[in-house]
């Protein structure tokens, strides 16, 4: 009967329920092998001890104060009682422990899904690197070297390789967006603090849906890319850039020079983006079917590069088009 | 007096010790001056100076090389919200929706920017970034810098 009580006492958290059913047997019979567990083991508090087991931890203070739970009288022994109740402390130590292996487990899940390292290499940028990407998205027609160097298998850090995609500009782009719009919005007396929400939701879920699509798109048309999630979320965030840029334009001039600002970024984001993922998704043509291969990671290229403009005008036309009222 | 001189550079020593004491008195500061201008927003200022000084956590985070701690942060933050201050209590005189006042905006949360920048950058010694963190911090001064305005 060894085990079952170490059991017990370790996982106390998760077993709860069973563990009463289980006290109510032979409690008589767990005594010895609790003495290492319980400083004094009373036959009087019984009850209090299979009580205090359900908080799991043993609490160390217990031993002392049982006599004080035995002959309690006069309200100062009450109050006394009830600052240094053993509860007490138990409950703030099983929450403490909860708490703990709480975040424990959120640590590990996030680890899972997002390793920070990961991320990192994302966010190693400098001030030239973001100056030189900015350029190109502006004007992407004169640059000739689109590919990325590797070291040993990793794609270099942004720092050194313009080539190489970040998430820092498209996070900045992302919140700057949601800031113009509602700029925008209050210029046109359409403002109120809950707009923000809407719109910053609005197009996370747009971001969302572009990333589920492609993901898909590319695990059923087979073709084996060394893109990542977080990859194909940087090149589906380049387009804030673009449509922050067109917001201010339109709202400093005229509703025309709007869409030119907008058609420009379109254009040049759908040249940016066929150039860059032709170099990621179409370098293996040696396996069989070459010709089909190269045909569907084209077609892919154009849908993704075709989705980019349409979704630009889609998310900032509900900004500007109420300007005609 | 670091945060008042955007463009002296600080020694890296200066935010060893964290205190949250002055940026709190900055925001009463600024939401006292607010009130007197007739807008309510103390809520808002404190939402928005969490999820600010959150997100401004996670980016630092994932930018430098060794990690920073939430104090530092808030506390960095909060100093340099005093320009800030200073912007709102001249609203409560002038109107800030003309041409003067987008200036002045302007350069108040350029202001704010660059010296907030300028402390994260020589706390973490972080090279060739200052710009890279001065923006971020400019649009949490830029939602602050809103509040104000409209």
């Amino acid at each position: 009967m060894d085990v079952p009580s170490e059991y017990r006492a370790t996982k106390a958290s998760q077993k709860r329920r069973p563990k009463s059913q289980k006290m109510g047997q032979p409690p008589q019979q767990m005594q010895p092998q609790q003495q290492p567990y319980y400083n004094d083991f009373d036959m009087q508090n019984q009850q209090q001890q299979n009580y205090m087991q359900h908080f799991g931890q043993p609490d160390m203070f217990y031993g002392g104060y049982n006599p004080s739970f035995a002959g309690a009288s006069g309200p100062e022994q009450l109050a006394q009682q009830y600052l240094n109740d053993p509860m007490a402390n138990m409950a703030m130590q099983y929450g403490s422990s909860l708490a703990g292996q709480g975040k424990d487990i959120v640590n590990k899940n996030l680890e899972k899904v997002m390793s920070s390292s990961k991320v990192k290499y994302y966010f190693a940028v400098d001030t030239a690197y973001v100056g030189k990407k900015l350029g190109l998205l502006f004007f992407p027609f004169t640059h000739s070297d689109w590919s990325i160097r590797y070291n040993q298998d990793e794609p270099v850090a942004p720092r050194y390789e313009i080539n190489a995609p970040d998430l820092y500009i498209p996070c900045m782009a992302f919140v700057t967006y949601i800031l113009v719009a509602g700029m925008v919005l209050g210029t046109q007396d359409r403002f109120t603090p809950e707009q923000l929400g809407t719109q910053a939701s609005s197009a996370l879920v747009w971001l969302i849906i572009e990333l589920l699509a492609f993901s898909l798109s590319l695990y059923v048309m087979n073709l084996k890319s060394g893109i990542k999630y977080l990859d194909i979320i940087a090149y589906c965030g380049y387009k804030f850039v673009g449509m922050t840029v067109s917001l201010l334009a339109g709202v400093m001039s005229s509703k025309t020079v709007y869409y030119c600002v907008l058609l420009w970024f379109c254009i040049s984001l759908v040249f940016f983006l066929m150039r860059t993922l032709r170099v990621q998704i179409v370098p293996q043509e040696v396996d069989d079917g070459h010709t089909r291969g190269t045909k569907r990671s084209l077609y892919f290229l154009l849908t993704v590069s075709l989705a980019q403009p349409l979704l630009m005008w889609w998310l900032s036309s509900s900004i500007m088009i109420y300007r005609k009222l | 007096m670091a945060v008042l001189n955007p463009l002296k550079s600080a020694e890296h020593t200066i935010m060893q010790d964290t205190d949250l004491a002055g940026p709190l008195v900055f925001c009463l500061a600024f939401g006292g001056s607010l009130l007197l201008s007739g807008k309510l927003h103390f809520g808002y200022i404190y939402g928005i100076g969490l999820v600010g000084c959150l997100a401004m956590y996670c980016l630092l985070n994932l930018m430098s090389l060794n990690g920073v701690s939430a104090g530092i942060i808030v506390s960095v933050l909060g100093y340099c919200l005093l320009p800030m201050v200073f912007l709102s209590f001249s609203a409560v005189l002038l109107s800030l929706k003309g041409v003067v006042g987008l200036v002045l905006v302007i350069v108040t949360v350029m202001w704010c920017s660059v010296s907030a920048s300028k402390l994260f950058v020589s706390a973490l010694a972080m090279d060739s970034q200052q710009l890279l963190v001065a923006y971020p911090c400019a649009l949490v001064y830029g939602v602050f810098a809103l509040l104000t305005v409209f």
